[in-house]
């Protein structure tokens, strides 16, 4: 079956505030850790003009399918971002992530690059590198909604934000992971493309732009442990069912784990 | 005049058309020259995208509202297209995402150096980039927003007027946007009025002429425009463009039809729907 991205355009959800019973919510609620990851996904869902200029300027906007996706994925996530605002508020968190030095490392120094290379590598690759985007896309998506099933269990209170959240990214990830399978299966280039691109990544999709601190609260809390091993673990499993992602796998599970 | 980022965002819903009988017309078709009209602005509006693309290498979109202000803008122009690829439908005339990359693959070389251009200028004149973003960007949405009401008023088609004029209303929004920025960051800044000022006169031309060949630019200009009506308008656009900081005296609108040949006197495509709207005027309606 094929998503149909215009009833997904047509049925876009603005804000939740509405819908969201957050009045009986207190601090105690929330506690530090949580609302870290909170402040942390909360960042990351808003970081999606940086996401949309990373793939804006490859061959990646010319297919119109996939721009008219964004578009209204950029505007659900808008309001994801604007629900865990709603829950900061009303528990009393502070809504600013505190200013931390970024993690610097080598690996990770080609992710920083700026839209000129971007856009010059992206020309050098083709259209083939719409393959990478949808796919790092896509995992991007699996890295959060499992970060969003933590939230649930480690703030109960919130789970109801959670589960709604989850059930957004729901759509986002039937796109991202239909259109994937797809250009993936389809072109060898696009394949060793994408695997580049997954390889060198680093998780969540924006992480480089939060501070040294966050993330390795984020990796902690999620992926932390014997369980968020698991989670990473299944991860991988899902990677290693995409047409030519086998070596990326445990390279991803690696980078999610603390 | 302070824009209220978080009543637009909250208020900012997708143009709907479904109320309007579209079956109209298959019984009253708009013209030929008309529907060359409606297909270009479709294109443009689904064009947004490319020109988000271009704006977001620039330091703009580092500014919590105007990274909100993007989101929301990008969508609703999305949607113009949807309205307008359905007006197109009904003729006949086909607007699907494939035929649209399509189009977007053959403007070439040219789209691809885009963002790097855009860039480096970006970097070069720094955080003053964003008042000359925002300049441009009223000065677009000013004129696509009398384009909307000026075609709205010449086309004998209630259904096509009371669509056109919907779209308008949400242009009057972003114009408000546009225009509450621009006008705050080039009063802050010597600077950026000359960077704009320079911008605009030499480089500024119709929405849509970077997308579009030549001759449908002339033909939907010369039809919006043409004649002492279409004049009238165009000055307004001009006279709301130069009362911006730093920018009077500017006729870049007025120029560029000059450009093209389009002849500000006899009648144009006249009217045929009375309309009080012409060109919006600067308030927040959201």
């Amino acid at each position: 079956m094929t998503f149909d991205v215009r009833e997904f355009a047509r049925t876009a959800r603005g804000s939740h505030r509405g819908e969201l019973d957050l009045e009986s919510l207190t601090a105690a609620d929330v506690d530090a850790d949580a609302a870290r990851l909170i402040r942390t996904m909360r960042d990351l869902e808003r970081h999606t003009m940086e996401r949309m200029r990373n793939v804006l300027v490859t061959a990646t906007h010319k297919d119109a399918r996939v721009t008219a996706f964004l578009t209204t994925w950029a505007f659900e996530k808008f309001w994801i971002a604007d629900a865990l605002d709603a829950v900061l508020e009303a528990t009393g968190h502070d809504l600013t992530s505190p200013a931390g030095a970024r993690r610097r490392s080598r690996v990770e120094r080609v992710e920083r690059r700026g839209p000129i290379a971007r856009a010059i590598a992206g020309n050098i690759a083709g259209p083939e590198l719409v393959a990478a985007h949808v796919t790092t896309g896509l995992i991007d998506e699996w890295v959060t909604t499992a970060a969003y099933r933590r939230l649930g269990e480690i703030a109960p209170a919130v789970r109801a934000v959670a589960d709604l959240i989850i059930e957004l990214k729901e759509r986002h990830i039937l796109f991202l992971a239909e259109d994937a399978q797809r250009r993936l299966a389809d072109s060898a280039r696009a394949r060793k493309l994408s695997l580049k691109e997954v390889k060198r990544s680093a998780w969540p999709l924006g992480a480089i732009d939060r501070s040294a601190e966050d993330r390795s609260s984020f990796e902690a809390v999620v992926f932390g442990g014997k369980d968020g091993a698991a989670r990473a673990a299944e991860i991988a499993d899902r990677i290693a069912a995409l047409p030519g992602l086998g070596a990326a796998a445990p390279i991803v599970a690696a980078r999610l784990v603390p | 005049m302070a824009f209220d980022i978080d009543k637009y965002t909250a208020n900012s819903e997708p143009v709907t058309w479904t109320d309007l009988d579209l079956e109209s017309f298959e019984t009253n078709p708009l013209p030929e020259s008309s529907l060359r009209v409606l297909r270009y602005m479709c294109d443009v509006e689904y064009h947004t995208v490319c020109y988000l693309r271009d704006l977001l290498t620039t330091p703009s979109h580092k500014e919590p509202e105007v990274g909100s202000f993007m989101t929301m803008w990008n969508r609703e122009e999305f949607w113009h297209g949807e309205a307008l690829a359905a007006v197109l439908g009904k003729h006949g005339i086909t607007v699907d995402f494939d035929q649209l990359k399509a189009s977007r693959l053959k403007l070439g070389w040219k789209d691809r150096l885009d963002p790097i251009k855009q860039s480096l200028l970006g970097g070069l004149v720094g955080h003053d980039f964003v008042a000359v973003h925002m300049a441009w960007g009223a000065a677009n949405e000013w004129s696509a927003n009398a384009a909307y009401l000026r075609m709205a008023r010449q086309e004998n088609h209630p259904v096509l007027a009371e669509l056109l004029k919907r779209i308008a209303a949400q242009e009057t929004k972003h114009v408000a946007f546009y225009a509450s920025q621009a006008r705050d960051r080039l009063e802050k800044s010597k600077k950026a009025q000359v960077i704009a000022r320079f911008a605009l006169s030499k480089f500024w031309a119709p929405v849509g002429s970077t997308i579009s060949p030549d001759s449908e630019v002339t033909h939907v200009m010369g039809h919006l425009f043409a004649g002492a009506e279409g004049r009238k308008l165009i000055r307004s656009i001009d006279s709301h463009i130069a009362k911006l900081p730093g920018m009077q005296g500017l006729t870049i609108v007025e120029s560029a039809l000059d450009k093209r040949g389009i002849s500000g006197e006899g009648e144009g495509t006249p009217d045929a729907l009375p309309l009080e709207e012409t060109v919006a005027v600067e308030t927040q309606t959201a």
